[in-house]
């Protein structure tokens, strides 16, 4: 038996008629492995729940494979795979209580009554609705009906656990309560997951590694970690990090001594050459136009440096959010305490070279973090 | 005084939704309502909106009793949650209709509309019918509609909740300062305690259809009426535990992990009552074990959080806090260390009743 | 599962073939009677061949009904014409008096509306000729029996429940917030219901009176007990079609034909609403 429990290979999904239909899914390879949690991240109509709904059995492929295991599975029927699905729309059987809907998936199994009904307490006490086992899903309201559905997902026995924004409908509090919840249930029981998602707070708590999708192609594959401090592309810089990174188009010119960074007629970023490695400086000088990108909480204030205007200073209690224009755009800085500054007033800008991406500017590809070239 | 509501009750058929909720908003201020799903946030704004009609309790805008008034004459504006865009107009027929009930001519619609479409970017989507646009977009239309007719009151119902993240975020720092140029007075509906921060002159938190507390964000976020309110603000939670506030020759303390953390003076009155202590996970530093005050902890986990670090950390009684960081700073991954708790950033609840403690100031 | 595809499609070629041949048989081989002489409708074996004559279509638009004895003279324009008239009236004041009421039902819930509604329904639930006797009595004594007036008030009976039930379905479907923030924005209650409510339900609407048109111009029962000769539509009016000396299968067809037409161009043009308005409206309602 091999570590990967779900492998995705050149999957694709078209809707509608040849030529004019829409290309859900393009060409995604991916390797799952066991015990590991993976988020689906992405805005809506990225394909991401075509993805989950391809690998539950609900949708055909278009093209390419998926296997569980040794298991070939996508020409299997939605029962056959052996998968367990949360859904989005809760979809309770309306006719039976929430504690019958949890313990349906387990009536056919070789657990007795009592089992059963020790499962379904501790799946509901877990996920707060033991209070509400006895009603029907019609009297309860949309997040209730969203944890007995995770509830009656979870409690399966099963390869593979889908879960299709399975907190969305839920208070913040409460959220960030189950998160760690689910995320141990999980992890102790040694189970493989996929959470789609659209909440990349959500992602980055649960999952081991986050799968970035944008228009139906898969961006960036990563942990956490690495989708932070490595982002493969602009679009995943500026999709993942709350506040999102700020870009600026720049242009890099490069001597023996210095590498300036020019952002606009007004804003030169330079630094001694030996701050950057010399195959960087080999590939800006050639290069010429980039895109730089500086993560918010990166962003230092000096007594010099380049001038940004503020335009707002938000306190939020723990961290505040300043945003400033510089250089022409806006650039947000975050800040862990109080900071006492007023609208218009000026602040100085610096930006460290080990805080700085550098991008493409026409493919949007990543070339470096940190000042150091990517590979 | 631009809105003031007194005692405003409501109820569907036996289920008190509002009972007793009295606000005033002065004039160009945002008020921010803020409370869990099914507080009455959002039955407020329609019963300000006059969609639905109190039980009992008094409306006045701009000083005028609205009691009787139509919607169409109140001088509101407002932004609905799932947009409300009419589906069969364009976005510019969505901007223009409080224009056109106003009665305006084409060209001051033309220019109103187109106005407004500039500030908020949607200016090349007009002719788009709504189901052509954008969640963005949508939730932009939705808001230039809301302003278009000048009102003197906006109500805003949670907004930014059905747009993504980043677009949540960017609304978040220009919305304000969109307001503040309408001098409008505003009442914004939200459950994300940052939004409230960042958009309130006022919060008032409400729940269970009654209004736990009015201040400011500061005093929100660092005086809270309540443990409950205290719950609902900051990411992540406060911690809280339980102890008993004590008194030697030395001061006033309390044991967290078997060891003393001193408290303000004031807290006097409090000695001998069992009590919630509550420290925010941002006040919780990790020091040396030679720092003066240091508790012994046990860190268990490591998770990042929106440019925060959180450590999951066990006291010696075995009690789960959590403390965070700013990314990048170097602490404890796990196993044992020592943290710091300040006096000055401890608050201290009722453990029966949850209600704050606040010391007494004269000492 | 994919190689399941190619038999699933000839089944479902073959299910569908079996449903069309099933309901569309009668109307096609009327089509084909309506064509023919009496003599060649009645040969045995059946044949779908024959020379086509359209004496049939002639004798119905002159009036003239040729038997094998003797000729009659029948109104059948004149029944359609009245068909015409009292279908379309009908749901024309079934629409004026039953959106705004829907409307009503929908959104304004005051006291009672629930049993106001559903007595309205319960319209559809008797046998006509329960109301039919009592009601020939009163039409007699206020001067009402054997009147165009008359009729379409009765006619009402089947037309507004009908067009109220899934009319409201509609409005109901129509997102609260959507008339509130148009009210909100600066417009009347009425302006409200004429530039968001009417237009948003145009569809139910134009299904409810759809449906409403094909059950007036197929009722039977009301119109033979409270019509005389020249104010019967069609329906009764085929009636003088069984005359005593026999009865003549081709003119019958023609007449079919003839009434079922317009019925059947409207259903034609408009099949998108109907399945729309039934499926969508009267669900909910």
């Amino acid at each position: 038996m091999s570590d990967v429990m779900l492998d995705l290979n050149s999957v694709d999904k078209f809707y509608g008629s040849k030529g004019q239909g829409v290309h859900a899914v393009c060409n995604i390879s991916m390797k799952v492995m066991r015990g590991e949690i993976i988020a689906l991240l992405g805005s809506s109509g990225c394909g991401k729940t075509s993805m989950l709904r391809m690998v539950a059995g609900f949708e055909a492929v278009s093209r390419g494979k998926i296997s569980i295991g040794d298991r070939e599975i996508h020409a299997l029927r939605p029962v056959e795979r052996n998968v367990a699905m949360a859904f989005e729309g809760y979809s309770l059987y309306p006719t039976v209580t929430v504690r019958d809907n949890i313990a349906f998936a387990l009536k056919s199994s070789k657990f007795s009554a009592t089992d059963v009904a020790v499962k379904v307490d501790e799946i509901a006490a877990m996920l707060e609705i033991s209070t509400i086992l006895d009603k029907y899903p019609s009297s309860i309201s949309g997040g209730q009906q969203q944890r007995a559905s995770l509830a009656r997902a979870l409690i399966r026995d099963a390869d593979l656990y889908l879960l299709d924004e399975p907190m969305g409908q839920l208070e913040p509090q409460l959220r960030t309560l189950l998160r760690g919840r689910i995320k141990a249930y999980i992890k102790e029981r040694g189970l493989t997951a996929i959470l789609v998602t659209h909440d990349q707070t959500e992602a980055n708590a649960l999952a081991d590694r986050i799968a970035v999708m944008e228009d139906g192609e898969l961006q960036q594959f990563a942990s956490p970690e690495d989708i932070k401090k490595s982002p493969a592309n602009i679009f995943t810089g500026t999709f993942v990090g709350e506040p999102p990174m700020n870009v600026f188009p720049a242009r890099a010119s490069i001597s023996e001594e210095t590498v300036c960074l020019r952002l606009n007629e007004n804003i030169d970023l330079s630094y001694p050459a030996d701050a950057f490695s010399a195959e960087l400086r080999a590939s800006l000088a050639e290069m010429g136009d980039i895109v730089l990108g500086v993560r918010p909480y990166a962003v230092q204030r000096r007594d010099t440096g380049s001038l940004a205007t503020v335009v707002v200073n938000q306190w939020l209690g723990d961290q505040s959010h300043i945003a400033t224009n510089f250089a022409g755009g806006s650039l947000v800085l975050v800040e862990h305490d109080r900071t006492q500054l007023s609208e218009d007033e000026q602040i100085a800008i610096y930006l460290e070279p080990s805080d700085i991406h550098i991008f493409n500017s026409k493919t949007g590809m990543a070339i470096s973090h940190g000042a150091r070239l990517i590979g | 005084m631009s809105l003031e509501l007194t005692n405003i009750s409501k109820s569907f058929k036996d289920e008190m939704v509002l009972d007793g909720v009295s606000i005033q908003v002065h004039e160009g201020k945002t008020l921010v309502l803020f409370g869990p799903s099914g507080a009455g946030k959002t039955v407020l704004l329609r019963l300000i909106a006059g969609v639905i009609e109190p039980d009992s309790g008094q409306i006045k805008i701009s000083g005028t009793d609205v009691d009787g008034v139509e919607p169409e004459d109140r001088n509101i504006g407002m932004a609905f949650q799932n947009f409300a865009l009419f589906p069969h107009m364009d976005a510019h027929a969505n901007i223009a209709s409080p224009l056109t009930a106003q009665k305006q001519d084409k060209s001051a619609i033309q220019s109103g509309v187109q106005t407004l479409a500039k500030l908020l970017k949607i200016d090349h989507v007009l002719d788009h019918k709504p189901k052509e646009l954008s969640n963005g977009q949508k939730q932009r239309t939705a808001l230039a509609r809301a302003l278009a007719g000048k009102p003197k009151v906006l109500l805003l119902d949670d907004p930014l909740r059905n747009v993504d993240a980043k677009l949540r975020f960017e609304m978040r720092l220009e919305l304000p300062r969109l307001l503040s140029d309408q001098n409008t007075t505003v009442i914004y509906v939200t459950q994300d305690y940052k939004e409230a921060m960042a958009f309130g002159d006022e919060i008032a938190v409400i729940s269970s259809g009654v209004v736990q507390q009015i201040g400011t964000p500061e005093d929100i976020y660092l005086t809270p009426a309540n443990i409950e309110i205290a719950r609902l603000f900051g990411d992540p939670v406060i911690n809280y535990l339980d102890v008993t506030v004590q008194k030697d020759a030395v001061g006033i303390f309390a044991l967290v992990s078997d060891k003393r953390v001193d408290l303000n003076s004031g807290y006097a009155r409090a000695v001998g009552q069992d009590c919630s202590l509550g420290i925010r996970p941002e006040s919780i530093l990790f020091v040396p074990a030679s720092h003066p005050g240091a508790v012994p902890v046990t860190v268990e986990a490591e998770t990042p959080l929106n440019e925060k670090t959180v450590n999951l950390c066990l006291t010696a009684r075995g009690r789960e806090i959590m403390a965070s960081r700013p990314s990048g700073t170097v602490g404890p991954a796990n196993g044992p260390a020592f943290v710091s708790i300040e006096a000055a950033n401890v608050l201290i609840f009722d453990k029966h009743t949850g209600e704050l403690i606040e010391p007494d100031k004269f000492y | 599962m994919q190689k399941n595809s190619n038999l699933e499609n000839v089944l479902r070629g073959v299910a569908i073939t079996a449903i069309i041949l099933f309901f569309m048989f009668p109307i096609l081989w009327i089509f084909l009677m309506s064509f023919q002489t009496n003599e060649t409708i009645l040969r045995v074996p059946p044949s779908p061949f024959f020379e086509p004559t359209l004496t049939n279509y002639r004798s119905l638009i002159s009036g003239k009904l040729e038997g094998s004895t003797a000729t009659l003279e029948i109104a059948f324009m004149s029944n359609l014409y009245n068909s015409l008239f009292l279908s379309v009236t009908s749901v024309t004041v079934g629409l004026i008096l039953g959106v705004p009421a829907a409307y009503a039902f929908a959104r304004l819930k005051f006291r009672g509306s629930e049993d106001i509604a559903f007595t309205l329904l319960s319209f559809r639930f008797a046998p006509p000729l329960l109301v039919l006797l009592p009601l020939t009595i009163y039409f007699q004594q206020i001067g009402l029996a054997d009147t165009y007036g008359g009729l379409i008030w009765v006619y009402q009976l089947i037309v507004l429940p009908l067009i109220l039930w899934i009319v409201r379905g509609y409005f109901e479907d129509i997102p609260a917030d959507i008339e509130y923030a148009y009210r909100i924005a600066g417009h009347s209650f009425w302006a409200t219901f004429r530039k968001i409510a009417l237009p948003l339900a145009g569809p139910g609407i134009a299904a409810a009176g759809l449906l409403a048109f094909i059950f007036a111009w197929n009722n039977f029962i009301f119109a033979l007990v409270l019509a005389s000769a020249d104010k019967q539509p069609v329906t009764v009016g085929a009636l003088a079609f069984i005359t005593a000396s026999g009865i003549n299968y081709g003119q019958i067809a023609a007449g079919i034909m003839l009434s079922i037409a317009p019925t059947f161009a409207l259903a034609l043009y408009a099949q998108r609403y109907l399945v729309e308005g039934l499926s969508l409206g009267a669900v909910k309602g």
